[in-house]
């Protein structure tokens, strides 16, 4: 296996080098040259044979039947365009820089446009297979949009539209590390640089240079012109000069065009090689110098906005003042969670009386509220039928009122709960099973409630605190130390 | 800037017009001064405005919204007068036993001043005994055996400095930034920042035990020159919590109305005259001391707490102590006090006598505060508070591994002296992490060799769990922004949750 491996390598290495010296050659600049037009030639088979398809569909109707008859020459125009951009991105891939599994399924698929779209011509030339038509042309339509979007994830990178997405989750764009002086400095800092911004060209399959950047054995093994790393010795590195070299520079890396390294990552790469580009230590293993302990300090996680375990990722609207007011009328206090944010927090501190009726105020509020008081007033289970339409609530403090196991019923309906307090209130074991269903749920707070230890094990992730804690009387405790007499 | 110095200019001038129109013209209300702040008045039943018949947003403790989501809405600050010695506590260094009686070297001593401690001291080992505790291994010493059982849920700051080492100057830069007379507290801050939630009760309360009243004075709780409506309400917890709530012989609640309405229906229409936020400020602490007279005797009756809660926390009615504070503090923030500042006095162990000495008399004080502690961070923890309440422990300074040898003799009892360049302090609830440690000392405890945290940084760290980002909670005064930490601070990222 070993020896294999060992000969696929060396294998494809020397592969490699037949195919970049045949690239220095004269020719390939031409072949590159017209390649460049891909980008551009692409886009007429597709929106050339989109319109053949619409027409093909709406000449289906009888009133628009004439329309046939336009269908055959637009087809030979997409059919030929679907060729030229096939041979124009044949030669692009020749220069290299792409991922090649995606590049060949994005090539075939191409080809396999190009072709449909002549056979169309044909039949359609020659009036075989009317009923099939239609189909065949959809087929073609789908393998284009596939083929086109397989082509823009090449370009632009695969996450180029998910990042874009505006629901859904979404990759952090930069993995945070929540204690940065434990974090191990080649595994969780070095080595997802390299994977993000190296290892696409710098691969078992691409191996650009002959230079593989997907593992530590590979890095200090270097590639064709020699090592990368001398350990202690940033500025002799290659791994680290190139980085730096000015852009216009063909040896800069990455290379133009491609995602860049951030000046702090450019900073730690240097850091790790000074400090001996060590697999196994952690970051307060190394000397720091303040420079890097600000780039450090940069990758722990914000705890600023968006940050909060108790706060929605979206954004509410602002709301209505008269909303506001007609609570603020009875003493609740409504506030913005913080200045400028849609979502409201709401205090029934000053409001004692605050009871069920009132209850219903709180509803068009219910896209606002996300943390919300009515500890110690008089609100019942009635008042949590109104709270089950709050769908963004996450915090609830309801200790002291007249909740009981009915009202626990509605609760969990608030999908988004994450606090809830029902201290001192009338709730059982039985009621609380309810919650089960709020998926969500952290924190549960049962002091001076019907609840017992018997309900935790329904609840593996929640933490709930039945409270009653006392505190020991110890002999230490009504001890007074005195000098010796 | 210049538009906001004219404006500041004005409100100057405002007050010196007013001050004067004041005395000459209105000789009834010298009267009404000498009740000052205690009494107000505004019908408590008809307003949600604290104030009633100003508009909103001129109540200046009318709640705001902070600059981000919160972690903590409200503080308890447990301020340990006059300095804890760290190393009886919880800064275990077992390599200072081993150098206990030897002299000091040089090396340590050179460049550096101490506050008593002359020519060549001895060093001393620690006086308690440690043991880790809890997942988290903290190490805490058998002077707080039931503190013990709470390390996981504090994060320890063992490399606390600061550049202060005597009381008075070290307390203001604890308390406010500074170690000059004149800043705002950091309760005053945050209520200016925040405003208060429970318009019955003022948002920043002070409440003192030990016998006597921090060194710096009440500086520690002023609010600087922010508007004086900010600065802490001291409070008793024995006797009347607050002093003449109770109103005088022959005055009933409802004359004391009218007369609280007829000034403040004075006081509007000179805040309309001279625009002086002082005179607001006034306003809404008449209104709010009329209030208080009703809920604050209420609100500062331990009495009313079941027996099983006094046991678990040792309170002591009737009498000053940290216990019935600590109590006090859980009641407060559950009403929706933001800010509740204690002080115990009594932690100066410098082996003068049986009292200040770090086997006897603060082992006593580690008695007094040990279970009161643990029992406030228990039942906010089984109140669901914890989440949202800050709880801040330390002192002004740390004390030194030497023994104290004051005037270079030796000393009856075993001391340290004020120590500025490394001392512990801990953060619990509020969205600071928990069963954590930040921050190391060298071998023995002299100076911080990792995770050296400054007393901005801490103030820093307070502000950004309340939601403010240090550098711009500001207040512009004498044409410069003011800021509680001034041009410093960061925050302590690491011991965050």
């Amino acid at each position: 296996m070993g020896y294999q491996c060992a000969y696929d390598e060396t294998f494809k290495i020397a592969i490699r080098q037949v195919i970049n010296l045949l690239q220095a050659a004269p020719q390939g600049s031409w072949s590159l040259f017209i390649g460049r037009f891909h980008p551009l030639l692409v886009h007429l088979p597709i929106g050339i044979l989109i319109v053949a398809f619409i027409l093909e569909w709406l000449s289906r109707n009888k009133r628009l039947a004439f329309l046939g008859s336009s269908v055959l020459p637009i087809l030979i125009f997409g059919a030929v365009s679907a060729i030229a951009a096939c041979i124009a991105g044949y030669l692009l891939s020749l220069s290299g820089g792409y991922e090649e599994s995606a590049l060949d399924l994005h090539m075939w698929m191409g080809i396999g446009v190009a072709v449909i779209a002549s056979a169309l011509c044909i039949l359609r030339r020659y009036s075989l297979f009317r009923k099939s038509w239609l189909w065949v042309s959809a087929a073609m339509i789908l393998m284009l949009s596939a083929a086109g979007h397989l082509g823009g994830n090449l370009t632009h990178g695969e996450d180029y539209l998910t990042a874009a997405m505006p629901f859904g989750s979404r990759k952090a764009p930069v993995a945070t590390i929540p204690n940065i002086e434990e974090a191990k400095v080649y595994d969780q800092l070095i080595k997802p640089i390299l994977e993000q911004k190296c290892v696409s060209c710098h691969n078992a399959g691409k191996l650009k240079g002959g230079l593989r950047l997907d593992s530590m054995v590979h890095i200090l093994k270097g590639g064709e012109n020699g090592p990368v790393l001398k350990e202690t010795m940033p500025e002799s590195s290659e791994l680290y000069k190139r980085l730096v070299l000015s852009d216009d520079d063909d040896k800069r890396m990455p290379p133009k065009g491609k995602p860049q390294l951030s000046p702090g990552q450019v900073e730690l790469l240097y850091w790790w090689i000074e400090q001996g580009a060590s697999t196994t230590a952690k970051v307060k293993d190394l000397r720091k110098s303040s420079r890097i302990e600000l780039v450090l300090e940069g990758l722990q996680p914000a705890s600023g906005p968006g940050n909060h375990p108790f706060m929605p990722k979206e954004e509410a609207r602002i709301a209505s003042a008269k909303d506001i007011d007609s609570l603020e009328m009875l003493g609740v206090k409504v506030m913005p969670v913080a200045a400028g944010n849609g979502f409201v927090m709401v205090n029934a501190i000053n409001a004692s009386g605050f009871n069920n009726k009132n209850a219903a105020l709180l509803l068009p509020l219910k896209s606002q509220i996300v943390w919300l008081k009515l500890s110690n007033t008089a609100v019942g289970d009635s008042a949590m039928k109104i709270l089950a339409q709050l769908p963004e609530l996450t915090r609830l403090s309801l200790e002291n009122t007249a909740i009981t196991d009915a009202g626990l019923l509605e609760l969990a309906k608030c999908k988004q709960l994450k606090y809830l307090n029902l201290v001192g209130t009338k709730v059982s074991d039985k009621g609380l099973l309810a919650l089960q269903k709020n998926k969500g749920l952290q924190e549960l707070f049962v002091y001076k409630t019907g609840v017992t230890a018997a309900v935790f094990k329904a609840f593996p992730d929640v933490r709930i605190d039945t409270g009653g804690y006392l505190v020991p009387v110890l002999e230490t405790d009504t001890m007074v130390f005195r000098k010796v007499k | 800037m210049s538009e906001k110095l004219i404006r500041e200019a004005n409100e100057r001038a405002a007050k010196y017009f007013s001050r004067r129109h004041f005395l000459q013209d209105c000789m009834a209300g010298i009267g009404a001064t000498a009740l000052g702040s205690l009494i107000g008045g505004c019908n408590i039943f008809s307003s949600s405005s604290p104030v009633a018949g100003m508009p909103q947003s001129l109540n200046p403790l009318e709640p705001k919204a902070p600059q981000f989501p919160a972690r903590a809405k409200n503080v308890i600050y447990l301020h340990m007068a006059g300095a804890p010695s760290q190393l009886e506590m919880f800064d275990y260094k077992p390599d200072l036993q081993k150098l206990h009686n030897q002299l000091c070297p040089q090396s340590l001593l050179q460049g550096k001043k101490f506050a008593f401690i002359r020519g060549v001291p001895k060093m001393l080992g620690p006086q308690a005994k440690f043991q880790q505790y809890g997942e988290s291994r903290a190490w805490v010493s058998d002077f707080m055996p039931h503190f013990s059982t709470m390390v996981d849920d504090v994060s320890f700051l063992k490399g606390v400095h600061t550049d202060q080492f005597n009381h008075g100057p070290a307390q203001l830069f604890m308390h406010t930034g500074s170690a000059r007379l004149g800043r705002p507290s950091i309760g005053s801050w945050v209520t200016y920042g925040l405003g208060s939630e429970n318009s019955n009760l003022p948002g920043f309360v002070v409440l003192t035990s030990g016998g006597k009243t921090p060194d710096a004075g009440k500086s520690v709780w002023g609010s600087g020159f922010l508007p004086s409506v900010y600065q802490g309400v001291q409070c008793r917890s024995k006797g009347d919590p607050v002093l003449y709530i109770t109103d005088p012989e022959g005055m009933d609640r409802d004359m004391r109305y009218q007369s609280i309405q007829a000034i403040n229906d004075v006081n509007k229409l000179e805040y309309e005259a001279f625009s002086d936020a002082e005179t607001l400020s006034r306003i809404s602490q008449y209104e709010l001391a009329y209030k208080m007279q009703i809920s604050v005797p209420g609100v500062m009756d331990i009495a009313d707490e079941p027996e099983y809660i006094q046991e678990m926390y040792g309170t002591q009615p009737g009498k000053e102590s940290f216990a019935n504070n600590c109590l006090l503090a859980r009641k407060l923030v559950e009403k929706g006090v933001r800010f509740v500042q204690l002080f115990d006095w009594g932690w100066d162990a410098h082996g003068t006598g049986e009292d200040t000495a770090v086997n006897l008399g603060m082992r006593n004080k580690c008695t007094q505060i040990d279970r009161p502690i643990t029992a406030l961070l228990k039942d906010l923890k089984q109140r669901g508070l914890l989440d949202e309440t800050l709880v801040v422990w330390g002192g002004e300074f740390g004390r030194t591994p030497m023994q104290e040898n004051r005037e270079g003799q030796e000393m009856p009892f075993l001391g340290r002296d004020h120590h500025a360049e490394a001392f512990t302090m801990w953060m619990a609830g509020g969205g600071i992490r928990k069963g954590f440690t930040w921050g190391e000392t060298d071998e023995i405890g002299f100076s911080v060799v990792k995770g050296k945290v400054a007393v901005h940084d801490i103030h820093a760290t307070m502000l950004q769990q309340l939601g403010f980002d240090h550098e711009k909670l500001i207040y512009h005064f004498q044409g410069r922004p003011f800021r509680l930490t001034d041009v410093e601070g960061h925050v302590i990222h690491e011991i965050l949750g």
